[in-house]
């Protein structure tokens, strides 16, 4: 075994991990607010915004997300813009465009969620739709969403190593680069996909953490299980 | 505007129906094997020993939190290095299966926990073993709840296999970027990859819904 690779690109190798993290990050800020819209608007009753919606999600949640960064990044950005486009901006289009759409459902599903009863009272307490929105419905459907949301921005961390392959030099294409020259794919492999379920893995347990806060339980939840 | 020319399509559509095949092919099979790797890790978390639930557990974890492609890439890479070579096509379908299988199992598992707890004691005290309790108690009910959930994870599966094509499997995405990058043709080839794309994975929806509606039972709404 070849461990000591790792040590000699380390340097290499957090650079990968930074470009991953900022890529996370913007695509998910990104993402949310383009969500955020799409979900009201699938909210809406309006029939052609809704609808509208309905498309866009419908059709970018049947589409793998690599047929969207390699058509962003050799296609459609560059006929756009006139010029080639840099990694880094079209693997951040590709995410926001992926990642809005199951992001949408999310916030939907979030809003629905509401029971009708909290709407009624809020209407009985004279809230003005705006109030109830912020008061009532969105405190409620945010608490609800949040595990939902960390779980897609653990995939979006997950999809960002797609990125790779049109040459952004995130996090698995800087271990390519490493393995490319010295042959010792397992080690360099091992390691990145232990950087991977590091920063996962902790962040499915934090929102574990966020779910079984007793104030965010809103409904009564029966202990059934198999190991009963 | 551009110039959307149709007849570069329609002499690649041979070209690409026969990596829609191969997508099919290894997206079919990779369901099935993930859809047994879902069971057997399920039976083991939720009725095996301690050993193996842990066992169990650390899978799941591992296989959710670690990007489909490094996988693909250890299995395409380090296999070969213990002595296990398999051709491209059979290390994408391990490699779809073994991950798809980690998130199989967590719908399988949501599935079972919906059951309701008076289930298993009513099997226990019938004097059932534990593994007939899954198969003839448990699983039944939880197969009606979690036929949603399933199809979409056969939906991923179906988007996953377009990885397949960066270890050298000429399946639908490698045909769409081959065509796209030898006539430079971007638009025509990604939007009819796409199209293609949609109409499995919208079939795959559809057999959701007339499978959902086969297996409900009249009267009862799912409660998960």
């Amino acid at each position: 075994m070849h461990w000591t690779d790792i040590a000699e690109n380390y340097d290499f190798l957090m650079k990968g991990l930074f470009i991953t993290l900022k890529l996370a990050m913007v695509s998910v800020s990104g993402s949310l607010i383009i969500g955020i819209i799409l979900g009201v608007l699938r909210y809406s009753k309006l029939f052609l915004l809704s609808w509208f919606a309905v498309a866009y999600i419908e059709s970018v949640r049947s589409i793998p997300l690599i047929l969207f960064i390699v058509f962003i990044h050799f296609g459609a950005l560059p006929y756009l813009t006139g010029e080639p486009s840099s990694f880094f901006v079209s693997a951040c289009v590709a995410f926001i465009i992926f990642t809005s759409a199951y992001i949408a459902e999310i916030i939907r599903s979030g809003l629905n969620s509401v029971e009708k009863g909290h709407i009624d009272a809020a209407k009985s307490l004279g809230l003005n739709r705006m109030q109830r929105l912020t008061y009532i419905i969105l405190p409620l459907a945010v608490s609800r969403m949040t595990p939902a949301l960390v779980s897609q921005f653990i995939s979006l961390i997950k999809d960002t190593s797609l990125a790779s392959t049109i040459g952004l030099i995130e996090l698995t294409r800087s271990g390519e680069i490493i393995y490319e020259r010295t042959y010792h794919e397992t080690e360099i492999l091992i390691f990145i996909a232990f950087v991977y379920f590091v920063i996962c893995f902790g962040l499915s347990k934090l929102s574990a953490l966020w779910e079984t806060k007793p104030y965010m339980c809103t409904e009564h939840r029966e202990p059934v299980g198999a190991n009963q | 505007m551009y110039n959307f020319d149709t007849s570069v399509i329609l002499e690649s559509i041979p070209f690409l129906i026969e990596g829609m095949k191969i997508t099919l092919f290894i997206s079919v099979i990779s369901s099935i094997c993930a859809f047994l790797i879902g069971l057997i890790i399920v039976f083991f978390r939720t009725m095996g020993s301690k050993p193996l639930k842990f066992i169990a557990v650390s899978y799941v974890e591992i296989i959710r939190n670690t990007p489909l492609l490094i996988q693909l890439y250890f299995i395409y890479k380090s296999l070969p290095a213990i002595g296990l070579m398999l051709p491209p096509i059979g290390c994408g379908i391990l490699a779809l299966s073994v991950y798809t299988g980690a998130f199989i199992s967590e719908v399988l598992r949501a599935g079972i926990n919906s059951v309701a707890s008076e289930q298993y004691q009513a099997s226990i005290s019938l004097g059932l073993s534990k593994f007939q309790t899954f198969r003839l108690v448990i699983f039944p009910q939880a197969i009606r709840i979690i036929i949603p959930p399933l199809g979409s994870q056969f939906i991923n599966a179906i988007k996953n296999s377009s990885l397949v094509s960066f270890i050298s499997v000429t399946d639908l995405f490698y045909r769409v970027y081959k065509g796209a990058v030898d006539d430079f043709r971007f638009f025509e080839f990604f939007i009819t990859g796409a199209l293609i794309y949609m109409v499995l994975t919208g079939t795959v929806a559809l057999l959701t819904n007339i499978f959902e509606n086969q297996f409900k039972i009249q009267g009862r709404t799912a409660k998960a």
